[in-house]
């Protein structure tokens, strides 16, 4: 039988994890993700679903809105069972899609409040902050990889990049926050 | 350069990527082949104001249609093509 060993997407058994000043760094590899689009005449899901450039939580499940009519969903703890399956329960006739396998989640959270992550934001990534505040949700470039950033809490953001360039993703935040470390 | 995305507020130019003439939304369904080749071939080259298709690919992927003056770079509005394609298909209905 053939004996399979599951790995992060950064390569090894353990999640990665590193500290730099006041920012900390974590892999989130137990997180599932599932897209959803609405079609036209679905009845509107038994979920929440926030305007355009938002997240919304709702029963532990985070949405956050990717374009016209779409959203992901994260599902924390649905990493290993089929997360499409259970989000499809909550929106019948939608289009739901399992998204888990090709993605990978990092937080990044701050000791130091607000302002660690606000500097870290300015050198990461091209947005407003002025209109980025916690609630705040959007897809855009790092280092030219395509992600999404979720302003979680004034001192802690989520990034989702793609799972085959985890570790250029992973590269450029730790670089950026040890610079500023 | 920032683009006014009609959802997502001021953007930065580098999330879009450049398609060209809006008018390639009015695509002819007459079936005439030299209007056909005109939609096809013939484009305005306009000095001044011109409205042009965008696409937020590094963003939330819709198709924009902006207003941007050639000899300034200003950009002067930006709407959803989706909603001008609507409207433009309600007039003519």
């Amino acid at each position: 039988m053939t004996d399979l060993s599951p790995l992060c997407a950064l390569g090894a058994t353990a999640p990665r994890r590193v500290t730099h000043g006041a920012l900390t760094l974590a892999e989130t590899p137990d997180c599932g993700l599932a897209s959803l689009a609405l079609r036209t005449g679905t009845p509107p899901p038994s979920l929440p679903l926030p305007e355009p450039g938002r997240w919304h939580e709702t029963d532990g499940l985070t949405a956050f809105w990717t374009g016209p009519g779409q959203w992901l969903v994260e599902m924390p703890g649905c990493a290993e069972v089929d997360a499409a399956a259970m989000l499809g329960e909550r929106a019948p006739g939608a289009s739901v899609t399992e998204q888990t396998d090709g993605w990978v989640l990092f937080e990044i959270s701050s000791t130091g409040g607000a302002e660690p992550i606000e500097r870290f934001l300015e050198r990461a990534v091209n947005l407003d902050l002025t209109r980025f505040a916690p609630g705040h949700a959007t897809r855009s470039t790092i280092e030219h990889l395509g992600t999404y950033v979720l302003r979680r809490a004034e001192d802690r953001l989520g990034i989702w990049g793609m799972r085959s360039a985890a570790e250029s993703l992973w590269h450029a935040l730790e670089t950026i926050a040890g610079r500023q470390g | 350069m920032l683009i006014p995305h009609p959802l997502l507020g001021l953007r930065d130019a580098q999330e879009f990527t450049y398609l060209g003439d809006a008018r390639l939304i009015e695509r002819p369904t007459s079936g005439d082949e030299a209007e056909l080749a005109d939609y096809v071939f013939q484009r305005d080259n306009p000095a001044g104001l011109h409205r042009e298709l965008w696409f937020h690919e590094q963003g939330d992927r819709s198709w924009l249609v902006v207003t941007r003056n050639t000899l300034t770079h200003e950009i002067l509005g930006a709407e959803l093509a989706r909603d001008v394609s609507l409207a433009r298909k309600e007039g003519t209905a």
